[in-house]
Formats: structure tokens, sequence, C-alpha cells
């Protein structure tokens, strides 16, 4: 699952993310991150089941970050899809899989937002959320 | 003839009466696997193929009819994309890789044919230099497919029996014409469709031939001769055909942008293959594990690219092969899932009795050389270009030393070697500048080790490319055991380039 986390001012100096880590002994891989002035934000993903995820998503608000959960970043429209497979491969956490009956299907919870699929596609089927 | 199964004359009977026996090509292998291939081709009449891939050796030949006051065009786009116009005063040519000159790799000939057979307006623009005949110079109107007398799809060369698979040794993200490969055997692509191949299925062009009536584009079409680059003895056949594009259907037929290559075509094709003897069902049996490609290495940028490996399309199908003891994942380039769903339209259609086999008038021949074009004024290498006495430090040298040679000999990059003469590094003149900023003393803290080389017998071109690449301008020519035998920089290559334009 990937999550968005909210730093306020003030609160980018803690390292709650690393104290995440430690404390609940759970695997966070950060994708992307921005700190400034204001505030930070990083987006990362966890490997952790629904109990686990929800304890993280605790822990991280207990301490005053804002968590948004992230389940949508891109789209397959299935009008334009020809289910090639030309995305498949490339994609590098196996989030595109090709089913028995050789359709292309997505699988949101295991995509980090890399976009390679999104040039990969030859029929410019795949569209980012923004 | 002794071992004939059945006539073309006697499927097409039985089709009239509705009692033509038809499966799909993975339908008949389930059947060989029951009954065994000789019930098999006993009971079924036809077998039915279908592929789905981008083929870009495609294209419309489209008659637009005559504007008042005539034009004989001379330059002619469709949506901006430029249509072939060395044919009479209004016939064109829509090829799939054509480009549109507004929207570049995103649009092109591919998409034109797939818009027009959706019956979407396309815009025409033609201009002309007059003539008594043809007085008129510019035309821009628009156009759908039924205002056009002709729209015929002419393919020179679709279905290729079978294809190489692709995958990439070097350290980048390479995107070609087999899609995206990722860097250090990061994945594999394979183009065909394996066991419902139209042209493997039937693999010694025994029924298949000039007048072969086939599935095109959704709609009816021909084989019209072998493909270009048929090379049936190893595999590699190709047919020709030619549709109504007014039959056809877009799904069947989709405009792909492949990114960083260019435009093209999905075309789907289905073919039935009547079972009229023991060896045609033979190859119609043959299975994914039956049909072997080679991985080819698009790393390497040359004609003759290395096979990394050789596989089935079982194997490929698995969507994991091993390379060097690590599991690679795969994925097709074709629709496996529209290639399944032709052949049983095809199927359907047969059933239906709307599709009867045809005779074919002229078999496809089962041996063309495939022959490389030969370039016979000779061109540059980078033995021509390069500097043969290369200046080259040790990385334990003292930088202000190596500064003052570099600054003596007005050279701007230095290789850095080991004892044995073997490349270990590169160093350039910026990098000496921050050296002296940041205070470090030898060659080791400051060198770049990841050193991007040529070899000597490689052509210039693939030298610019590289330097265009990496946006580097120089580049150390080494020997297979990696010494260090020369160095090229963007200075010696445009030198030659002068020389070449002149």
């Amino acid at each position: 699952m990937r999550l968005k986390l909210i730093y306020p001012h003030g609160e980018v100096q803690r390292p709650v993310l690393a104290e995440a880590v430690l404390e609940l002994g759970v695997l966070i891989n950060i994708l992307e991150a921005a700190v400034n002035a204001d505030k930070g934000e990083l987006i990362v993903s966890v490997e952790a089941d629904k109990e686990k995820l929800a304890k993280v998503i605790h822990f991280f608000q207990e301490k005053g970050v804002t968590v948004e959960k992230l389940t949508r970043i891109l789209e397959i429209d299935r009008n334009k899809c020809v289910d090639c497979g030309a995305c498949v491969s490339p994609c590098p956490v196996g989030a595109v899989k090709i089913t028995p009956d050789w359709s292309v299907e997505f699988d949101e919870e295991r995509c980090v937002g890399c976009k390679i699929c999104v040039n990969a596609c030859p029929v410019r089927a795949i569209k980012l959320i923004t | 003839m002794s071992g004939t199964l059945r006539t073309i004359e006697g499927v097409n009977a039985k089709i009239k009466k509705g009692d033509a026996v038809v499966a799909t090509a993975e339908e008949f292998i389930q059947i060989v696997d029951n009954s065994g291939l000789k019930v098999a081709a006993k009971e079924v009449d036809v077998v039915t193929t279908g592929t789905f891939g981008t083929m870009c050796s495609s294209g419309a030949f489209l008659n637009f009819g005559h504007s008042e006051p005539p034009i004989k065009m001379w330059h002619c786009w469709l949506n901006d994309v430029p249509a072939y116009r060395g044919l009479a005063a209004v016939d064109a040519y829509i090829g799939a890789t054509a480009m549109s000159e507004t929207q570049g790799f995103e649009y092109g000939g591919g998409h034109v044919i797939e818009d027009l057979v959706s019956g979407k307006e396309i815009q025409l623009r033609a201009d002309a230099y007059g003539t008594d005949c043809y007085p008129r110079k510019f035309i821009e109107t628009t156009i759908v497919l039924d205002d056009l007398n002709q729209a015929v799809l002419l393919n020179p060369r679709n279905a290729y029996s079978r294809y190489n698979a692709a995958t990439n040794s070097t350290d980048e993200t390479l995107y070609t014409y087999m899609g995206t490969l990722l860097p250090r055997y990061g994945n594999i692509t394979y183009a065909g469709v394996g066991q419902l191949s139209p042209l493997y299925k039937d693999i010694n062009f025994e029924t298949i031939g000039i007048g072969t009536r086939i599935f095109l584009g959704g709609g009816v079409g021909y084989v019209i001769g072998e493909g270009t680059q048929h090379n049936p003895q190893n595999g590699l056949g190709t047919i020709m055909v030619r549709g109504d594009l007014k039959q056809m259907k877009s799904q069947y037929l989709k405009g792909a942008s492949i990114y960083r290559y260019g435009t093209s075509l999905y075309v789907g094709v289905g073919i039935p293959i009547p079972i009229v003897n023991a060896k045609v069902a033979a190859t119609a049996a043959l299975r994914d594990k039956d049909i072997a490609t080679n991985v080819l290495d698009y790393g390497v940028p040359s004609r003759d690219r290395p096979v990394v490996k050789k596989v089935s399309y079982a194997e490929l199908k698995s969507g994991k092969v091993t390379i060097n003891e690590k599991s690679v994942p795969t994925s097709p380039l074709s629709s496996l899932r529209v290639a399944t769903e032709i052949a049983k339209t095809l199927k359907k259609w047969i059933q239906e009795a709307s599709f009867f086999l045809s005779q074919r008038v002229e078999p496809l021949p089962t041996y063309r050389e495939a022959k490389p074009l030969k370039v016979r004024k000779v061109e540059p290498r980078v033995r021509d270009v390069m500097t043969r006495k290369v200046i080259t430090a040790k990385p334990e040298d003292d930088i202000k030393r190596v500064a003052t040679v570099l600054l003596q000999r007005g050279i701007n990059h230095l290789p850095i070697v080991d004892a044995k003469g073997k490349l270990v590094g590169i160093v350039t003149s910026w990098d000496l500048a921050k050296a002296l900023a940041f205070k470090k003393r030898t060659l080791r803290e400051i060198m770049t080790q990841k050193v991007v080389t040529v070899q000597e017998d490689e052509a210039i071109d693939v030298l610019a490319q590289k330097m265009a690449r990496h946006n580097i301008s120089g580049v150390p020519v080494i020997d297979v055991e990696n010494r260090v035998v020369g160095i090229v920089t963007a200075e010696d290559l445009s030198k030659k380039l002068v020389r070449r334009v002149k």
C-alpha cells in the first residue's frame, strides 16, 4: 500500500519514519520526498497486512503526520487497450499482469507510480491520475 | 495423390451444407491431445488461426476522386501525415510508419487508417505545380471512408510465422520497436503468437499461396504473394496481403505509437488452414513448446544482434525466462487475446457459410535468401577518426602534474589505465577543476569509473549516437581486452563529418 505522509511545519526534523520502522518492525520504502520550509511530503510504500497497516497509519497520525492512502495513480482505458502486453514486463514491480485469458490486468496496490508503462503503451491507453 | 485427406472443393461443399468441422488452432491441439493426430486429421476439415500485432509494412491505397477544377497532387497529407504521391493524379498510398508533421510520434499513417475505418473525418490537404490538364494548385477539404472510390489495405509484409524475442544487456533502458527494454536483462519482449500463428500452422506452405482468402482487419482479404523479407527456410515466412478497407473494423486495425521509435499499425490476420494431408495436420498441431525462437540482445545496435538464448514460445508465454541464472519477466507485444478472438471469428464465419476457402493460384516460395544491404562506398570507422597517440595516466597519479600535462597538450580527456594498460576510468579537464576546488589529490578520487567506450571497427554513426546519448565529448577506444588503443573526441568526429559532406 502506498501512503502520502504530510509532515506539518516543525515536525519535519523528527525522524518519525525511522521510529515507525524501529518500533513497528515494518518495511517502509520511500518513493518520493519533498521537504520545504512549510511542510514535508513523503510518498512511501508500506509492506504490511491490513492490521499492521492500520497500526502504521495510527502511529504516524499520533505524531501529527497527516496520512493519505494512495490507491489510484494510473488508469487503463479499457476501450483503448488491445491487451498486447507491451506494458507488462517493463513494470518493475509486477503491477501489470496478464490473466490466463490473455487480458492485461492492473494491480493498483502494487503500483509505485514509475510511469514506465505509460510510454510503453502503443495505444496510449494508460493515463496518470493526478 | 496418395495421402490426400480432402480437397478445397470438398471442404467448400461441406461448408455450404453447414457440415464442415472447423477448429481453432488451439482447439485442434486439444483434439490431438484427446484422440491423436490421425483421428484429428480425419475429423477436422479446417483449422483457423489468428494474429494481431504491429506490422510496420502496412498501408492503404486511396483514390480521392477528382475535384473541380482538378488537381494532380504533388504532395499530400492526411491529418498532417504525408502520403506517397508518386502515382496518378489522385491516387495515394498512406503508409503505417509515416508520421504526422505536427504530432510526430503520437500520430501516424496507422492512426489515419484506423480513423478512416472508424468513420472519422480526415483532413485532406494537397499541393500541386499546376498543369494545362490539372490547373488546381492547392486543395484542402475533409474526407470520410465512404467518399473514397477505392480504399485498399495493401500490406507488403505481414504475419511473420514467428519473430525474435528481445532483451537488453546494456546499463540503460532502451526504447525499440520491440518495446521498452530494461537494463541488464531486466525483461524480455516477444512478438508473434506461437501456436496460433497463421503461417506457422502451415509452415511448409502446403496450402497458403497467391489467392488464399483470409481474415484481414475484420473483413475479407487475400494473400497476393510472398511478403518482403520472406525467409521461409528459417521459419521466417511472411505474406503480402490486400483487402477492401471499407469492409474492415477498427478493432482489428489499430494505430500504434511506439515510444521513441515511431508509428505503426496493429493488423488482425487470420488464415484458414484446410487439413488436406497428414503433413499439414502435423504442422497445424504444432504447439508453443515446438516453436523455437531466439532471444536477441537489442543492446547491440547492429544488424547481427547476438543470440542470448534459444527459447520456445511456451517458455516465452510462461512469463519468465532464465538468463544467466536470473529469472527475467517476459511479455508479448502481439495481443494473444485478440489473436484468439480472430481465430474464433474466422471459425464462426466458416460455420455460418459466410466464408469459403479459395484455391490458391500459385504456391509461395519455400526458399528465399535474406540478403543484407551491401554498403559499397567505404564508410569511416572509429579507427579512421581516432587519435592513436593517446595520453593516459595512472589512478595514483598526482592531480597537479596531470593538470599540467593536459594544459601543455591542449587536451580535455584523460583515460586512466592500470599497470597492464587496461582502462579503469576517465578524467576530464572539468573533473580537474572540481578536484582543485575540493582539494582532492589523486586521480582515483575524482575519476569516472563507468566509462563509455567504443571499439576500432565500430561505425562512426554508432559513435555519434553514443556521444549524443551520454552528452559527452570524448570516448576512449579499447580493444577486446579493454586496453586503451586510442581516443576519439567530438572535434575529431566533426572534422571527419565536414570532409564527408564535402
